[in-house]
């Protein structure tokens, strides 16, 4: 694993982009690492825009915003035109394929993810995409470990939500799994 | 100050700052009555005042705990140390430019919360240790410092606000009726709750100068014939209630 | 000493907080159980937290009417034994500095957190600013002296708090956790360890609350119930609390005092934390959330080969002034940069006897290294 990587994810508000962000940075404490972590506010969130940023490191962080993202989660279009030009090269983009038409970029992978679709389908509950999307994210680029990911989810989601989005992160994980090398499922 | 009173006062205080006259002195002098009949220890007592001249009532003079603060926030230094040791009986003594003008905002919401505390308002109709401005009690057509053709403004009726608001135990005397006075401060003292009780107290050198009552004792007698009890205005009409200041308890304790 | 061990109300380990929650845990761990406050962004959730975790740990939660009554009601809990605070920001700040210099003439100790957004007026709620830390020295009337602290990570949040309830009770002062949006929405990892080192107040059984043989000593504190037949007044009083109002002697005695028992331990008080200062020919003298923003430019300009260092204001009230004297002596020139207009600037120039320049920024965003690191290649 490299010792600092910038994650963002962004989407409409109401996909649970900012639960993702703290979900996914307290999963990387789990795992010993420093974590900072920011996220959309105030007017900017009501905006219909949502993002979250989290940075996971190895060591102290000095610069806790997101200066390039090695890895962009995006699950709206508008999100997706704003910032899949602020992701560093050799970096990836996880994408929501049924929400999302991808531009061509240069030095840069993209991996559809119909994870709307599959939250609608398999999850009976739309809301669970944020899950999907992160389970198939990190089989593929290896960012905190799934024992962690899952423990975190349970402490961090209210018990009523807690099973769809549990079995949302595994279904994404597997899904991952046949991503690996492939490009969108 | 009677004799049997003085053990309430702080031995190294010998005088008050009040001018001849002025009713906060008697005022004084009732409070102390009331928890001496009560028997309340002055262990467990907080005075909380404002600024103003009322806001030395208790402070220094009172030997208890006493907090004198900014002016119009006594309320909510009280509820402060209420809520924190509700062992302490809190009682706040402040006059009514600092209670309900200034301060009109933290009186509405301790009566709104029900706050445990026991508030006297020495209303003098005027601002008194700042030389004589118009207060929000002040009546249609008195003259102050900065009312010189007569205050436009109507003032407000404490008790009725308040009422309004939610307080437990709302009274209001002149102190001219000290019996009644001391009966009230005692009731306010045990009920647990917002009490509230105005007490009409002349101010003869700021209000009683600017509007010719030319004594002291003018103004006593002035106060005597206007306060009339509840039952009493019952039975007058529009015209004679006219002038009058309707004195009395506004709610029994609530408990 | 009334230093002391206690066990932490968190369980020891790692958390994932923002800034407003860990200045609440830090507070709830140092002793606070009184808060009253009046919700403002971006603070809010700083009670928020509060109201719930006093449930758990026993404390008193106020709502309040206004930010008048917030810091009002707090010096009266204080008076009736509590650790109390109070958070806000720049709207409810100004609001309650009448207050503070109450509590300052009082001797009241008591924690203000001010989570500082883009001012002035209601300016840019949700956006962030510095433009706090001359109101925080200067924002009552007359002459008295404050501790204002500024934390640049969620840590740190914690631990001001908890070292803002210890220098409030060493000292009987007003004590201001000088939070930053950025700070305050950031979350980041936080170590909790399983004790935590609070100042009890001190006590003496019948000795003058309000006075000291020495010209800049801190008065023993009793509290209300305590049959001391307290006479607390913001009015100027002798060590007894009684009023002297025409006094000149009783009034300078007073007023000196209370800035003396600050300024005569300024260099136990004031803070700082040096950065690659070794051979610096430019100086950075950063503070709060710009401090994270000049260590990472300062880094990068290091690992290109240039001389720069950090000195970072943890304390800004009292100033540090003997730090930055020190580098003043050795650097060529030193870099103020700030999300305000040049508040610490003036302050720096001051004491520091070389070339000082200020990069300032009032969009209510925060500083981006780059912008450091042009300015710092530009005179290297
Ligand atoms: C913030 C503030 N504004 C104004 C004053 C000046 N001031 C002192 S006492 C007072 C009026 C007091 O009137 P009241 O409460 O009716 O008491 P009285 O003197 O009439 O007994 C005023 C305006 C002050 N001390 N603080
Ligand atoms: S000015 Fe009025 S209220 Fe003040 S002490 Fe004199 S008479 Fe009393």
């Amino acid at each position: 694993m490299q010792e600092i990587r910038q994650v963002r994810l962004c989407g409409y508000g109401g996909q649970g982009v900012v639960l993702a962000g703290t979900i996914l940075g307290y999963a990387a404490i789990k795992d010993g690492k420093w974590v900072a972590g920011s996220s959309s506010y105030g007017a900017q969130a009501r905006g219909g825009y949502a993002r979250a940023d989290v940075i996971i490191s190895d060591r102290t962080i000095v610069f806790p915003h997101v200066i390039e993202a090695d890895i962009l989660i995006s699950m709206s279009q508008p999100a997706y035109d704003a910032y899949s030009g602020e992701v560093s090269p050799k970096g990836i983009i996880f994408y929501d394929s049924g929400m999302i038409s991808p531009k061509k970029l240069e030095c840069v992978e993209q991996v559809g993810v119909a994870a709307t679709s599959y939250a609608v389908k398999e999850i009976l509950q739309k809301q669970s995409a944020n899950m999907i999307i992160l389970g198939a994210c990190l089989r593929v680029a290896e960012v905190v470990t799934k024992s962690s990911f899952a423990a975190s989810i349970h402490e961090n989601v209210p018990e009523r939500f807690r099973e769809a989005n549990l079995k949302a992160f595994e279904l994404g994980w597997s899904l991952g799994e046949h991503l690996k090398g492939v490009q969108e499922v | 100050m009677a004799r049997d009173l003085e053990k309430y006062l702080r031995p190294e205080i010998k005088s008050t700052p009040f001018c001849p006259g002025c009713g906060h002195g008697i005022l004084m002098n009732l409070i102390l009555r009331a928890i001496d009949e009560l028997g309340e220890s002055m262990d467990k007592m907080l005075f909380v005042s404002g600024i103003g001249c009322a806001g030395w009532i208790p402070s220094p003079h009172f030997n208890a705990d006493t907090l004198h603060t900014l002016h119009g926030r006594a309320i909510a230094f009280a509820t402060g140390a209420k809520m924190f040791n509700p062992a302490l009986n809190v009682m706040v003594i402040s006059g009514d430019g600092d209670l309900a003008s200034i301060g009109g905002n933290h009186l509405i919401h301790a009566a709104r919360r029900d706050t445990d505390l026991t508030v006297i308002c020495a209303n003098n109709m005027i601002y008194g240790m700042t030389g004589g401005q118009t207060a929000s009690t002040t009546p249609l057509g008195s003259l102050s410092a900065t009312s010189p053709g007569g205050n436009i403004y109507r003032p407000f009726d404490l008790c009725q606000l308040v009422l309004g608001a939610g307080g437990s135990y709302v009274a209001r005397y002149s102190v001219t009726q000290p019996l009644s006075l001391v009966e009230a401060i005692k009731k306010a003292l045990k009920l647990n709750g917002f009490s509230f009780i105005e007490v009409l107290s002349p101010c003869p050198t700021q209000f009683g100068r600017r509007n010719q009552y030319d004594s002291p004792t003018e103004m006593i007698a002035l106060l005597l014939e206007r306060c009339i009890s509840k039952e009493e205005a019952e039975h007058l009409s529009e015209e004679d209630l006219r002038g009058k200041i309707i004195t009395g308890e506004f709610t029994g304790a609530r408990d | 000493m009334s230093f002391q061990e206690i066990k932490g109300t968190l369980p020891a380990g790692s958390y994932y907080f923002s800034g407003n929650e860990a200045v609440a845990e830090g507070a709830i761990a140092a002793g606070c159980r009184y808060y009253a406050g009046y919700p403002i962004t971006p603070s809010s959730e700083i009670m928020e937290r509060i109201a719930v975790r006093f449930k758990e740990v026993g404390g008193v939660f106020m709502q309040m009417e206004d930010e008048l009554a917030s810091i009002c009601s707090v010096i009266g809990a204080v008076w009736a034994g509590a650790k109390a605070m109070t958070a806000t920001s720049g709207p409810g700040f100004s609001l309650m500095q009448e207050a503070i210099g109450y509590a300052a003439i009082t001797e009241t100790p008591l924690v203000v957190v001010d989570i500082q957004r883009a001012g002035p007026g209601t300016g840019q709620a949700t956006r962030v600013g510095s433009g706090d830390y001359m109101q925080a020295k200067w924002g009552s009337h007359g002459d008295y002296q404050v501790i204002a602290l500024s934390p640049w990570s969620v840590q740190e949040m914690y631990e001001h708090s908890i070292e803002a309830f210890n220098l409030a009770e060493q000292y009987r002062v007003p004590v201001f956790v000088m939070g930053e949006e950025a700070v305050a929405h950031l979350r980041e990892r936080l170590e909790v360890q399983a004790t935590v080192r609070v100042f009890n107040r001190v006590k003496k059984h019948g000795t003058p609350p309000f006075g000291t043989d020495s010209m800049d000593g801190v008065p023993p504190m009793p509290a209300f119930g305590e049959g001391e037949r307290l006479l607390v007044t913001g009015s100027t009083h002798d060590e007894f609390g009684i009023r002297k109002t025409d006094d000149p002697r009783a009034h300078a005695r007073l007023v000196e005092r209370i800035n003396n028992k600050i300024l005569a331990n300024r260099g136990k008080i004031a803070n700082t934390e040096s950065w690659y200062l070794d051979g610096a020919e430019v100086v950075v003298v950063a503070y709060g959330f710009t401090a994270r923003s000049a260590l990472f430019a300062v880094e990068l300009l290091r690992k290109t080969g240039k001389r720069a260092g950090l000195l970072r204001l943890k304390t800004i009230w009292p100033f540090p002034e003997e730090a930055i004297r020190d580098v003043g002596r050795s650097a060529r020139k030193v870099l103020v940069p700030e999300m305000n207009r040049g508040q610490i600037l003036g302050e720096v120039m001051k004491y520091a006897r070389c070339e000082v320049s200020g990069l300032n920024q009032t969009n209510g965003e925060i500083i981006h290294p780059q912008r450091i690191v042009r300015e710092v290649e530009a005179v290297l």
